[in-house]
């Protein structure tokens, strides 16, 4: 882009680089044109925002219908990490709050529960195992864009995922260090100062996760696989939002199942006492899910509409 | 650039897309003689952002072409793929405005 006046062209910080070097020019004559020497009203970048953000949302095949099919194949395909994203968050909130459901729950009510948990189990495992081979697929990709361009057009969203890792890191080592000390987790305790380190920790936690989807998107989006590749990755994808579907569904029925026959486990943990059927922690994992599934419902979707855009020669 | 397969978004008589391919039928104008164009005729203010939305949407599917820059100001004009779909996107209107001008007891025939 060349000549953009300076005082009008700030408004395509919104808009995605190629976007910006095929219209941009254009874009500030308009409003050159338009608003003269004054400042272009509040109501006009707030419409500058929404559609350059849109821009971006296409360029990076999230959105619509622009570009080749394997772009937006990749761009569905990070829709559905990004809903394993916030299963992961739900899921380990879910796997600290179910630990030792079975001490509670009669023997003879164990199996249907004990099913569905093992099925997330399984089903959570086959998430990492489809997560890794994503990372080995792209992994190609991934070498000849650093071979190509360097660190410098990722280094900011790897830095934030390395520095949040570590903080995150180091507070998880501190917080077992802590709770081998007193013998059983000061977390559980109830007092104040250790209910701060929890949430304090968690919120660590879940930056930490945040940041790492964030930097896989930032980078993914950069990269230019093949199309082989960019199937492999759809494809793989579609496993992983039926992974999502097992997920939530043997959480529900693990939930449902111990609301009907151990429902004190939601409360005391006192066996024949009352509890809550809905446990505000478990409304919480359970909505994380449910938005996860949806996005993750409408990326697979994405995915299985643009993986039969290829055409036969990309097939190879 | 790819041929886009996107819903060309020409069905209802705001559309930015139908009022800039109108715009166009009358000959090549660059964004902000578009802008202007689209008020007088439809009177209808399209912001910034949503003219050049429509315009790169127009484009990625070949139904406007860019020529060549004046300064910083771009020209563009609609293509035969363009007048096209733009002949049938008035065709349709038409006939929903026929219909309902023969329901309503209006003059009949005005539009073809």
């Amino acid at each position: 882009m060349t000549g953009a006046t300076a005082g009008h062209s700030g408004v395509l910080k919104w808009y995605p680089r190629t976007w910006r070097d095929r219209y941009g020019d254009e874009l500030v004559s308009l409003l050159d044109d338009t608003y003269g020497d004054q400042p272009v009203p509040l109501r006009t970048h707030l419409s500058m925002m929404k559609a350059g953000s849109t821009e971006r949302l296409r360029w990076a095949g999230f959105v619509g219908y622009s570009g080749e099919p394997d772009r937006r194949v990749r761009g569905a395909s990070l829709v559905v990490l990004c809903a394993w994203a916030l299963f992961v968050v739900a899921g380990s909130g879910f796997a600290k709050y179910a630990e030792h459901w079975d001490r509670v729950t009669p023997l003879h009510d164990r199996a249907v529960p004990s099913d569905a948990f093992t099925a997330v189990q399984v089903a959570a495992f086959t998430g990492v195992v489809i997560f890794c081979v994503s990372t080995l697929v792209a992994l190609p990709a991934f070498v000849r864009f650093i071979r190509g361009h360097g660190w410098a057009p990722i280094r900011r969203p790897l830095s934030v995922m390395l520095i949040t890792s570590s903080i995150a890191m180091v507070a998880t080592v501190g917080i077992v260090v802590w709770s081998h000390h007193f013998g059983s987790s000061p977390l559980n305790s109830g007092l104040w100062p250790y209910k701060a380190a929890g949430i304090t920790w968690g919120i660590l936690v879940v930056s930490a996760i945040a940041a790492r989807a964030g930097a896989i998107v930032a980078v993914v989006s950069r990269l230019e696989p093949s199309p082989r590749t960019s199937r492999a990755l759809g494809i793989l994808a579609l496993l992983m939002a039926v992974v999502l579907v097992v997920v939530f569904a043997g959480m529900l029925t693990w939930w449902i199942s111990l609301a009907i026959h151990a429902p004190w486990f939601f409360g005391s943990g006192i066996v024949g006492t009352a509890g809550s059927r809905a446990p505000p922690a478990m409304i919480i994992f359970g909505a994380l899910m449910a938005v996860g599934l949806v996005l993750g419902t409408c990326g697979a979707s994405r995915v299985v509409l643009n993986l039969g855009e290829f055409s036969p020669s990309e097939h190879g | 650039m790819a041929r886009s397969t996107e819903p060309p978004g020409l069905r209802r008589a705001n559309d930015p897309p139908l009022l800039i391919l109108t715009s166009l039928a009358g000959g090549p104008k660059h964004g902000y003689a578009l802008s202007k164009d689209i008020e007088e005729f439809a009177g209808a203010v399209l912001s910034p952002g949503a003219l050049y939305g429509a315009i790169t949407r127009l484009e990625e599917r070949g139904l406007i072409e860019p020529l060549e820059e004046i300064g910083r100001r771009r020209p563009y004009r609609i293509t035969a793929a363009g007048s096209a779909a733009l002949a049938e996107a008035v065709h349709e209107m038409s006939r929903v405005a026929n219909v309902g001008s023969a329901r309503l007891g209006l003059v009949r025939g005005i539009l073809v």
